[in-house]
Order: C-alpha cells, then sequence, then structure tokens
C-alpha cells in the first residue's frame, strides 16, 4: 500500500460564528479540543478532553472562515479558543499562516501553556492574543488551575522574540473571594509588567456559573459549588482601577526612558576643519532663508555658524533635547523618528538638502518630541539659538521664510508624531481627546465638552487607528467612565485619567 | 392653463431645478433633479418643541389607555370614506400638522365594504353596538367584497381555507399593500392630477370590451376621490387644489393625500412609501430661504409622525390572532442609494429616525431601511444606534432591489417592494407547506380538521397516502410535488377571485388615483413554514424517519433516529432543500394565470400569525410536535442553530430574491446587548458589520432587537412597567404588551443570540 503523507489536522469542539466579545471586531471562533489546564471556573469542561472533539484541517478552517468574511469589517477576523489552541501547535501553525495568507486577522486566546516549538512559526501571523491570566502567584496557579505560573512567564518574556509583533488583551477572570482585591489588581498589573506595553485592553470578567450544567453533565465534581458569580458592578470598579494602574505604570516607564535620554545631552561642536567650514557657510549664503540679511550682519554671524559633519546612524538631537540650534542640512539626509513604548521607531519625516528643522522649537522654546538621526554621511549647520534670537526671530522676511518652509512641515511632523507616536491604541486615542479638547473643547458647567466636529473616519485618519479601534476605544473609555459622548459631544469625565495615559 | 394656475406654479416651483417633472407627472424626476444627499452624522438633530411634547403625551395617553382598558371608540353613526367625516384634532392651536382619520383621535371607523361581517363582529367584541337601520339599510342595498367572493369560491376553494393550508387571505377584509404616489400631492396639487386624469380617460379610445370598461369606470371614481379629498382637506382650511408653496404645506398636502387613503381603505398594511428624500427638497430650501430652521423643521416632521401614529382601524380579534398587536403598517421607506450612485439619504431621513428618540419608540410608523453597502458611514452609524437604542427599525436590501424596481421603489407592509406610483400589488397571504408535506404523506387529507359529522376531511384529491414504514425522501419529495402543484393551481384561482371581486366592490380609488394610469401589477403568493419543510426533508433523507400513524392511517407522530443537517446551520445540503421548495412552488404558481395580467411574487413571511399555523398543525417529520409554533417567516427553527448566529444568517442570506422569493424573505435576529459587544460604540460598529455581512452575501431583510431576555420577562409579568417597549416581529414591530401571552412566550423562546 502506498503511504499517505499525513495530513495536519485539529481537534475542533465547537464554532461560534458570531463571536463580538472575543478579539476586536466580529469574530469566527473556532474552540480547539484539549487543555492542560484544570481552573476551577472553567466554563467548559467539555473541551478539556484532548482526545474529544471532531478532526479538522487547516483547509477546512479556511472554507469555514471565507463564510463569515463578509461580516468582518475592519478589524474583525478568525479567533483560535479552546481549549487551550496552543496544544495543537503544528496544526495552529499551519492554519495561521493559511488563515493569514487569504487575509484573515487572527486572533488566539491562549493561557499561555502549548507546544513551545511551534511558537516561532505561530506569533509572527497573530494580530491579537487574548492572554488569561489565571493567577498572580506560583501557589495561587496551582491551587486555581493544578499548573505551576512560570510557563505564563516565560511565555510574556518570549513572546516578542518569538515574532510577535500585534497586540494583546489581557483578561482576568475574577471569582469572589479569590482575586476580588485591590491587591489583586496590583499584582496583576505587575504580573504582566514584561508585556505592557503590547496590553491593548485590559478586561476582568466577572466569575458566573453558567458552566455549572456540563460539569454534571459530564459526571465531573464543581469545585466552585459554594460561591456565588462575580458581582459584575464590582468587577467593573476593578476593572476601571487595574487600567488605571496599568496607564500609570507605563507613564512612569516612559518618563524613566525620556530622562535616560536627557542625560546623554551633548553640546554640538564642529568636527570639521575651519577652513572647510567658511567655505561651506559661503557657499551657503544665497540660501532663500539668508537672502534677504544684511551682508554685515551675515559677515557678522558666519563665524558664530557651526558645520558638524554627521556619520551614519549619528544623533543630531535626540527626543527630549531642549532647542539650541536650528540646522540646515547642507548635504546627506536626517531622520526624524521616535521610539515607540514598544520600543520600536516610527518615522515620520526625512529631511534632505535645504531644509531646516528646529526653528519652531527656537520660537516656541520647546523641546525635541523626537529624535534627529543621520541616515547617511550628512553634513548640517547649526545655528545656535542666541544668533538665531538675535537676528533671525525678529526679522521678518527670515521668520517669513522659515514659517513658509518648515513650519508647515514641522507642524506636520509634530502632528504626526503626536498621532502616531506610539502603538498603543489607549495612549493614541487619550491623546486624540485631549488634542481636540485643547483645540475644540468649551469649558460648561466645570466639564470640557468637545463638539464632534469629525467623523469617526476623520477621527482615525488623525489618531493613526483604525475606525472600529477608535470607536471600540471611545466606547471603553466611556464603559470606564473617563467621557461621555451624547448628541455628538464628547464630555470629559476624568481629565486625569486621560492625561495619565501621556507623559 | 390659465394664468392662476402658472402664477401658483412658479410660486409652489421657485428655486427647484425644472426637468420632465415640470412638463408631465414624474416625482422621481423632480427628487432626482433637486435633492440634496447627505453624508454625515446626526450631530444636527434638535429636541422636539414644547407644542410637540404636549401633543405626544396627549396622544400617549390615549394609546395606553386603549391598550390598557382593551376598549376602542368607534364611530357608529356613518360609514368610512375619503370625505365623511369633520374635521377633527387633537389640540387645534398646538398642531402644525393637522387631519385625523374622523373627528377625533383614535376613533375609529367603520368600514362596511371588505365585508360587513367583519364590522358587526369587531362590534361586538367591543360590546358596540350599530343602528339597526344602519345595517339594514348597507345589508339590503349595499353588496360587499366578501360577499362577492363567496359567491364564486368553490367547494375546494373553501376547503384549503377551512382546513388552514391557505390561511389570512383577505376576502373578509380590505387588501392594502397598495401606495399612493402622496407626494404627488404636494408636487402638484389636485387640480392638475385631475385634468391629467380626465385627459386618461379620454385617451381610452377603442372597442368597450371589459378591460376598457373597467378602466373608464375606475378613472372616473379617481376623478371622484380626488375631488373629495380637495374638499376633506378644505374643511381644515386647506386648498390643495394648488401646489404646496413650502416644507409645511409640503409635508400637510402629503398627508391629505395618505389621509384619503386610510380614510378609505381598511387595507391590512397602509404603507406610506418613500417620501423623506422628496420632502427634504422642500425643507431644504426654506432653510436656504430663512424661512424655517432645524429646530422647525424638525417639529414638522414630529407633528407628522405623531398622525402616523394614530391610524387606527376596526379589526377583529380573530385578525389580531394572525395579526398581532393592531399593527397598521404605516410602512416608510428610508435611504438606499439613487441608480446615479448618489445616496439618497438626506438630513430628513434622519429627522424621521430621530422621532423615535424625541417622541418615544412605538412601532408605528413602520421605519424601513433600505441598506446598501453604499450607504454614508454616518448613516448607518445612526441606524444601528437607534435599532440598539429603539428595537424599531427593519432593514432591506436596497442593492437587491435596485436593479428590480429602481431607485424610487417603497416596501409595503413588511417586505413587499413595488415602485412608487407605478406598481402595486394583489395581496395573498400564504400557504402552509408545513401542512402541505404532510398532505404528501396522508393522502391530501387533513391531518387534524374533522367535518361537522367527525369524518376525515379530504382536501386534496389525486395524493396516495403513503404506507412506508421508514419514510423515503425520493417518495416524500414526488408526493409533495404533487401537493404543491395542486395548491399552487387553488392559490392562484382563489386569488383571482379575491381580488376580482376587490376591484369591484372595495376599489381603492383615492389610492389608485395617486398612481399612473397603467399600473404592474405583482400576485403576491406567500409560504408558511419554509423552515420546517427543509428540516423535515432533511430528516427523511439524513436520519431514519418512522411515521406513527392512527387507526386511520394519518400521520400523529413521528420518530427520528440519527442526526440531520438543520436550515440555520449555514449547511448546504438542507439550506438547498429550502431553496428548492421555495422555487418549486413560485414555478408551479406561474403555471396558472393571474388575474389582470398580473405577475406572480412569492414571500418567505409568517407575520405573528407563526403561532397560529403551528396551532392548525399536526407533528412534522422534523421532531416539531402537534401544535407547536413555526418559525416566523424564513428563519430557523429556534434552538436549532448550532453555530451561532451568523451561520444562521448565512442560511436564510441563501434563499433566492430575484425570481424566487420576490415578495420578501423575512428574517428576525434578536441578541442581547452584552452580546453585541462590550460597550455602546462597540455594539453599534458589530450591528454595521452584522448588516453589512448579511447583505453582501444578497439576503433581503432584517428584522433587528437588542434585548435582554429579562426585560420581556419581567414585561410579561408587569405590562404597567413598559408601556413602549416595542419589538420587531416577522416583518413589523410592535407594542410587546399587546401581544397575547402566547405570543409573548413564543418570541421569548426564540432563539437569543448570546454568548458566554
Amino acid at each position: 500500500m502506498k503511504k499517505q503523507e499525513e495530513q495536519i489536522t485539529g481537534r475542533l469542539h465547537s464554532i461560534e460564528t458570531m463571536g463580538l466579545v472575543d478579539g476586536p471586531g466580529i469574530r469566527t471562533i473556532f474552540f480547539l479540543q484539549g487543555c492542560p489546564l484544570r481552573c476551577l471556573y472553567c466554563h467548559n469542561p467539555d473541551t478539556q478532553d484532548l482526545n474529544g472533539g471532531r478532526i479538522i484541517t487547516p483547509a477546512e478552517i479556511l472554507q469555514l472562515s471565507n463564510r463569515y468574511k463578509p461580516y468582518q469589517g475592519d478589524d474583525g477576523g478568525v479567533t483560535f479558543s479552546g481549549g487551550e489552541p496552543l496544544l495543537h501547535g503544528e496544526f495552529l501553525a499551519e492554519t495561521v499562516k493559511l488563515l493569514k495568507e487569504n487575509d484573515f486577522n487572527v486572533c488566539i486566546d491562549t493561557s499561555g501553556y502549548g507546544q513551545k516549538e511551534y511558537y516561532s512559526q505561530i506569533f509572527p501571523y497573530v494580530d491579537t492574543i487574548l492572554l488569561d491570566v489565571k493567577a498572580f502567584s506560583e501557589q495561587a496557579y496551582l491551587d486555581m488551575c493544578f499548573v505551576k505560573q512560570k510557563p505564563l512567564i516565560d511565555f510574556m518574556n518570549q513572546l516578542e522574540d518569538y515574532g510577535f509583533h500585534g497586540q494583546i488583551w489581557v483578561r482576568h477572570v475574577m471569582v469572589p473571594g479569590y482575586t476580588d482585591n485591590k491587591k489583586s489588581m496590583q499584582e496583576l498589573i505587575q504580573t504582566i509588567e514584561p508585556i505592557q506595553h503590547l496590553v491593548e485592553r485590559l478586561e476582568i470578567l466577572p466569575y458566573h456559573t453558567m458552566g455549572k450544567d456540563k460539569y454534571e453533565e459530564l459526571n465531573m465534581p464543581y469545585l466552585l459549588e459554594n460561591v456565588d458569580p462575580m458581582d459584575k458592578e464590582k468587577a467593573k470598579e476593578f476593572e476601571v482601577y487595574a487600567n488605571v494602574l496599568l496607564a500609570e505604570q507605563m507613564s512612569k516607564d516612559r518618563l524613566d526612558l525620556k530622562e535616560k535620554q536627557d542625560d546623554e545631552n551633548y553640546r554640538l561642536e564642529s568636527n570639521i576643519s575651519f577652513k572647510e567650514q567658511n567655505k561651506i557657510i559661503e557657499s551657503f549664503t544665497d540660501l532663500p532663508l539668508l537672502r534677504n540679511l544684511d551682508p554685515k550682519i551675515l559677515n557678522n554671524i558666519q563665524n558664530q555658524l557651526i558645520v558638524k559633519k554627521l556619520d551614519k546612524e549619528e544623533f543630531l538631537f535626540q527626543s527630549g533635547d531642549d532647542p539650541n540650534y536650528m540646522y540646515i542640512i547642507y548635504s546627506g539626509a536626517i531622520k526624524i523618528y521616535n521610539v515607540l513604548p514598544n520600543m520600536k521607531e516610527q518615522i515620520f519625516y526625512i529631511y534632505r538638502k535645504d531644509d531646516f528643522v528646529g526653528g519652531h522649537n527656537l520660537l516656541s522654546d520647546s523641546k525635541y518630541w523626537y529624535t534627529g538621526e543621520a541616515l547617511m554621511d550628512t553634513v548640517v549647520i547649526a545655528i545656535p539659538a542666541t544668533i538665531f534670537n538675535t537676528y533671525f526671530s525678529n526679522k521678518k522676511s527670515v521668520l517669513k521664510e522659515i514659517l513658509s518652509q518648515s513650519f508647515a512641515r514641522i507642524r506636520w511632523a509634530e502632528d504626526l508624531i503626536n498621532r502616531l507616536a506610539t502603538l498603543n491604541s489607549s495612549v493614541k486615542t487619550a491623546g486624540l481627546i485631549l488634542r481636540l479638547a485643547e483645540n475644540f473643547g468649551i469649558k460648561k458647567n466645570g466639564q470640557i465638552q468637545v463638539p464632534m466636529e469629525f467623523d469617526r473616519a476623520e477621527m482615525s485618519n488623525f489618531s493613526g487607528l483604525t475606525r472600529d479601534s477608535l470607536t471600540r476605544k471611545l466606547g471603553e473609555f466611556e464603559e470606564l467612565g473617563y467621557i461621555h459622548i451624547e448628541n455628538e459631544i464628547l464630555t470629559i469625565l476624568n481629565f486625569d485619567a486621560l492625561e495619565s495615559y501621556l507623559d | 392653463m390659465n394664468n392662476d394656475f402658472m402664477a401658483e406654479r412658479n410660486k409652489a416651483w421657485q428655486g427647484f431645478k425644472p426637468g420632465n417633472w415640470s412638463e408631465t407627472i414624474d416625482t422621481r424626476d423632480f427628487i432626482q433633479k433637486n435633492y440634496k444627499p447627505y453624508t454625515g452624522t446626526d450631530s444636527f438633530l434638535e429636541e422636539p418643541t414644547e407644542n410637540t411634547k404636549y401633543l405626544w403625551n396627549k396622544v400617549s395617553e390615549l394609546i395606553q389607555d386603549e391598550v390598557r382598558n382593551k376598549t376602542v371608540t368607534v364611530d357608529l353613526t356613518r360609514f368610512s370614506g375619503i370625505d365623511k367625516f369633520d374635521a377633527g384634532y387633537i389640540d387645534k392651536d398646538k398642531e402644525i400638522i393637522v387631519g385625523l382619520q374622523t373627528d377625533e383621535p383614535m376613533k375609529r371607523m367603520m368600514n362596511p365594504y371588505g365585508g360587513f361581517r367583519m364590522v358587526k363582529g369587531s362590534l361586538k367584541a367591543y360590546n358596540l353596538e350599530i343602528d339597526p337601520k344602519m345595517e339594514e339599510h348597507f345589508t339590503e342595498f349595499r353588496k360587499t367584497h366578501n360577499d362577492g367572493v363567496f359567491d364564486a369560491y368553490t367547494d375546494e376553494m373553501r376547503r384549503v381555507r377551512t382546513v388552514g393550508l391557505l390561511t389570512g387571505l383577505p376576502d373578509a377584509y380590505g387588501r392594502g399593500r397598495i401606495i399612493g404616489d402622496y407626494r404627488r400631492v404636494a408636487l402638484y396639487g389636485i387640480d392638475y392630477l385631475i385634468q391629467e386624469r380626465i385627459k386618461d380617460k379620454k385617451n381610452l379610445t377603442g372597442n368597450a370590451t371589459e378591460e376598457i370598461i373597467r378602466k373608464r369606470e375606475e378613472f372616473s371614481e379617481q376623478i371622484r376621490a380626488l375631488q373629495a379629498m380637495k374638499s376633506m382637506a378644505a374643511k381644515y382650511g386647506f386648498d390643495i387644489g394648488r401646489p404646496a408653496y413650502n416644507a409645511q404645506e409640503a409635508v400637510q398636502w402629503l398627508y391629505f393625500g395618505y389621509l384619503a387613503a386610510i380614510k378609505e381603505n381598511n387595507g391590512a398594511a397602509m404603507s406610506l412609501g418613500k417620501n423623506t428624500t422628496f420632502l427634504d427638497i422642500y425643507i431644504q430650501r426654506d432653510l436656504d430661504n430663512g424661512t424655517l430652521t432645524e429646530k422647525e423643521a424638525q417639529e414638522l416632521i414630529d407633528q407628522f409622525v405623531i398622525k402616523l401614529r394614530l391610524v387606527r382601524h376596526l379589526r377583529t380579534p380573530e385578525y389580531d390572532e394572525l395579526f398581532a398587536g393592531d399593527p397598521t403598517w404605516v410602512t416608510e421607506s428610508i435611504g438606499g442609494m439613487g441608480e446615479d450612485g448618489r445616496t439618497l439619504v438626506t438630513k430628513t431621513a434622519f429627522r424621521f429616525l430621530h422621532t423615535l428618540t424625541n417622541l418615544d419608540t412605538s412601532p408605528e410608523p413602520n421605519m424601513t431601511v433600505l441598506w446598501s453597502n453604499d450607504l454614508p458611514r454616518g448613516f448607518k452609524d445612526y441606524c444601528a444606534k437607534i435599532s440598539i437604542q429603539t428595537d424599531s427599525i427593519q432593514y432591506e436590501n436596497d442593492d437587491l432591489l435596485r436593479p428590480i424596481y429602481g431607485d424610487d421603489c417603497a416596501i409595503a407592509c413588511c417586505v413587499s417592494a413595488m415602485q412608487v406610483g407605478k406598481q402595486m400589488q394583489f395581496f395573498g397571504a400564504r400557504a402552509n407547506l408545513g401542512k402541505a408535506l404532510l398532505y404528501a404523506l396522508n393522502g391530501g387529507i387533513d391531518e387534524i380538521k374533522k367535518d361537522k359529522q367527525g369524518n376525515l376531511i379530504q382536501v386534496l384529491e389525486g395524493i396516495e397516502k403513503n404506507t412506508e414504514e421508514i419514510l423515503t425522501y425520493d417518495q416524500v419529495v414526488a408526493d409533495f410535488k404533487k401537493v404543491m402543484d395542486k395548491l399552487a393551481n387553488i392559490y392562484v384561482n382563489t386569488m383571482n377571485t379575491i381580488h376580482y371581486m376587490h376591484d369591484k366592490y372595495a376599489y381603492e380609488a383615492g389610492q389608485m388615483a395617486l398612481h399612473d394610469p397603467e399600473v404592474h401589477i405583482f400576485m403576491a403568493f406567500g409560504i408558511a413554514g419554509i423552515s420546517i419543510v427543509a428540516d423535515s426533508l432533511s430528516a427523511i433523507k439524513y436520519a431514519k424517519v418512522r411515521p406513527i400513524r392512527d387507526e386511520n392511517g394519518i400521520t400523529m407522530d413521528f420518530e427520528i433516529e440519527g442526526d440531520f443537517p438543520k436550515f440555520g446551520n449555514d449547511d448546504d445540503r438542507v439550506d438547498n432543500i429550502a431553496q428548492d421548495v421555495s422555487q418549486y412552488f413560485m414555478d408551479a404558481l406561474r403555471k396558472t394565470p393571474a388575474y389582470r395580467n398580473a405577475e406572480h411574487t412569492l414571500s418567505l413571511l409568517t407575520i405573528t400569525s407563526n403561532v397560529t399555523y403551528g396551532k392548525k398543525t399536526g407533528a412534522t417529520p422534523d421532531g416539531r410536535k402537534k401544535g407547536e409554533p413555526f418559525a416566523p417567516g424564513a428563519n430557523p427553527m429556534h434552538g436549532r442553530d448550532e453555530s451561532g448566529a451568523l451561520a444562521s444568517l448565512n442560511s436564510v442570506a441563501k434563499l433566492k430574491y430575484e425570481g424566487c422569493c420576490q415578495d420578501g424573505i423575512s428574517n428576525t435576529f434578536s441578541i442581547i446587548p452584552g452580546s453585541l459587544g462590550k460597550n455602546g460604540e462597540e455594539r453599534i460598529n458589530n450591528l454595521v458589520n452584522i448588516l453589512d455581512g448579511y447583505f453582501k452575501q444578497d439576503a433581503f431583510h432584517i428584522n433587528v432587537n437588542v434585548l435582554e431576555r429579562a426585560l420581556l420577562i419581567d414585561a410579561m409579568n408587569h405590562p404597567e412597567k413598559y408601556p413602549n417597549l416595542t419589538i420587531r416581529v416577522s416583518g413589523y414591530a410592535v407594542r410587546f404588551n399587546q401581544l397575547d401571552r402566547e405570543q409573548q412566550e413564543d418570541v421569548l423562546a426564540r432563539t437569543f443570540h448570546e454568548a458566554l
């Protein structure tokens, strides 16, 4: 008999075609069979046994998913839940790749326990992880789920090494008498510290008893027999509390990073020969910027200008620097970017020959929000603040030039920074609201009201989020009691909470 | 044309862009040349004025009183008609839109033309009595539609009606489902419409065939009806002989046109059409002129809608059993896209839906959004928001409608589309195919009903009794097709009889006067129980079904061994059966010609009668027990969808609209708020995506309810706490406290989609 190549398969417990609360948007949920945990409150005990369910292939998953694609909108997609989907490592690796090739948004609902050897084949294709954090100590894990906590900690620490570059929704099921206290919420925030920069949403799910009947059917003991369902309102309060804690912790970490950068500030010194410098400056006097300056003044300042040569990847200035110079690029290119909370780099603009940067910062005496770094070997002319303030800032023609040529660009870059400087949609949305409040807000009855002059699509462009993510986040802020939206007027109820997302 | 006429026109049409519409009657052309699409959000909307609030409170009290006391007020001194009543007001000084069916709000009319027994029965149910003289004179001198029908019914027709194989036929009451183009009254004024119809009549040349004679008579009746409209409006102090000069008049004139229709007729569904884009042109012109504010514009629409909520007809309790909650189907179609790609959504579409916020939720008017993938996002979001808040909107697929009916079509009743003023339908209720399937097993004998002597009733001849121990698919299907062939023939002939008599004895002259002289007619047939038939045939095909028969060999129950695919799980094996059966029945209907060369169409719609149909139908091979309710419309049977709501929607979406179920496929979708999304914004997003996804797959219709099951249970036990709680049932909305207990329980039993 000819040996058939073995088909990769998984075990499917059931499908929910309209999953609206398990991941962003509308999702087709595949519940895979089998779980290594035995959580006391598990409401799907029928999914625990690894040998149950029906055999399913990646192709079947794709075929079924395609049936529901029309409903998935901007950010809906497919969710693998269970059971523990990561127990089906090989199957999942094959399946998520196939789904990604077919343009599906992929979400995995996991406790972080599974077949590690497949993680690096799975996580590059995953957009969202719903991460179930069950408890906050080694012992509590054993008590609640009969497994150790360490695998989860390892999972969190190594997630980005597996190639994960998506977002995480952290979820915790709150059981009365177990974690319904503030201390537990603090521990929760500490526990998720390694992944906090990826957290897009933090949910406290109140324990319910709707799975109880299944235990009887399966002839299994129900160990939480005497525990009442968790009060939904209380759970909501803890959720708000935990979210504020998380925002504060993230904000603190960003401040630390900034201080570190501030320490590394340095004064600019010319690093090319005087002769060469003069040659460059002379050839530069026909710049539009300098054309209308009195030749005497020009002559006077020439020797105070600094010409600096930067090697590739050398910093011109860094985020948080005070504005000490206005820079004119003589040759090469400078990239303007920021480091996001997840340590990724976001480029906003690339300045080339004859572009200026820093004029606005000098005028407004505002620190750089961003970093300038040489993309290649580059020569810049730096106009020191004293010169700028003496000769430039009061000269209408110069100002006009700066305004027309560089302001628009710098403004644009700064706008972009505000919108894009972070991956986290909470920060983006909070930033957007505060920015709108600053520009359009009206104080009324001690509160700030913002008429929503923009529709959701426009607002999402402003904030650098998809429309659905933005509306979801606005809804979440409303739930958390930060804002209230009615009749297209946004009222800020908790200014501090929004600010705590930002520096 | 005299000078006055031209002067009036110039005044009325000032600022409008001319076109074919200014040369001849062409409302669509007027709209296309003059409307302004709106793609923004709901932020401009205004709250109700003090006068509006006062009026609505007063009307709301009257409505609640009626529901609480289960009484009605009836004018017992005269019969219905366009111009038979004096002017009536809620509170004259506060009303900016006026006009009532009778001289008092909520006072119902006696309309005997459909059938006198209906009037008598209704009065009796409320312990009211007509003046014996009136009854004597009317019955002596005037024959009714109902009398005519029964003069011409065959024994066979009576039989299928008695056993409930065909039910809800409009043979004792007004057929409804005709939409006059009420906009014409505002745009052209009655005088011009009369003048044109006189011309139409003159143009009817040739031999006096039956057809020509009938047409001439109808045109004469239409002209008289137009004159009556003018006289009726004059009682309120308005001259609708001329066109409307401003927004207030446009709303008022249009409403007078509609008011004439509901004074003249008591059709089951008296729908309004598609008016918001039209009215927006007038409102926008006044706003631009500075003669109207947004607040005043909203006031016009609010007060118009208050009037629409007051529409009442005198019905019997049996009628309410079929159509629960006293619905009138004042269906207004809102939104959609134009053929040129511009959206037909205007600010007035928002203003109309906004009445659900300004005036509480309400079943009427029947808010029907024509959904297109291309609708502006602001409008989609707003619809979803209002759906979630009020459960009062139904959606129909504009992208399916437009290619067939063009962009000036409206929905009559629940799901019946027609071009306004150019097409109409002969309403035909529905055939109980669940029962028909049992006839295929029982040799055409009814499984429940016996005659007066207690004998079995042989309803259809020539069907052989199935004697198989285990039912085989091929045998059952072959017999079922025979039943459908016979039933289809009887059905068409019955409908021909009904509509012939309706034309003769209860002709809707006022509504037809607001149509073109040549009207395309649909004859609308229907199926009840499609999901039961599909599941039953699937059970027979994929499981083992053993009938349990009584001593006469009639099936009493079925034993099912094994599992089988069920409609509502996006499983082609059974979904295709549902489609095939619908298509077969449609094709069978087409074989018998329809009266007045009408075009046969078919709907999958039950309204609330799914409970009644169930009661009258024996156990079915899908495991449904005798007397248990059917699923409403094209819904899967409750509890049988195992993979969640979208699988269920996908199954329904497979049923074909164009050329098959082109009179509509109704689906009702209920979900609890917590399952629709974690927060308000998310729910709106998700609902928009669900609607987009469903309609992108060529599904036709959906009712959306977003509510807690616990809330309904509480409302069932404490109706006084929820006077306005409105929910969508098959094709319309209803006040929950107006359903009887059985119907309420049926609503509760239906699948509520909830996530753990």
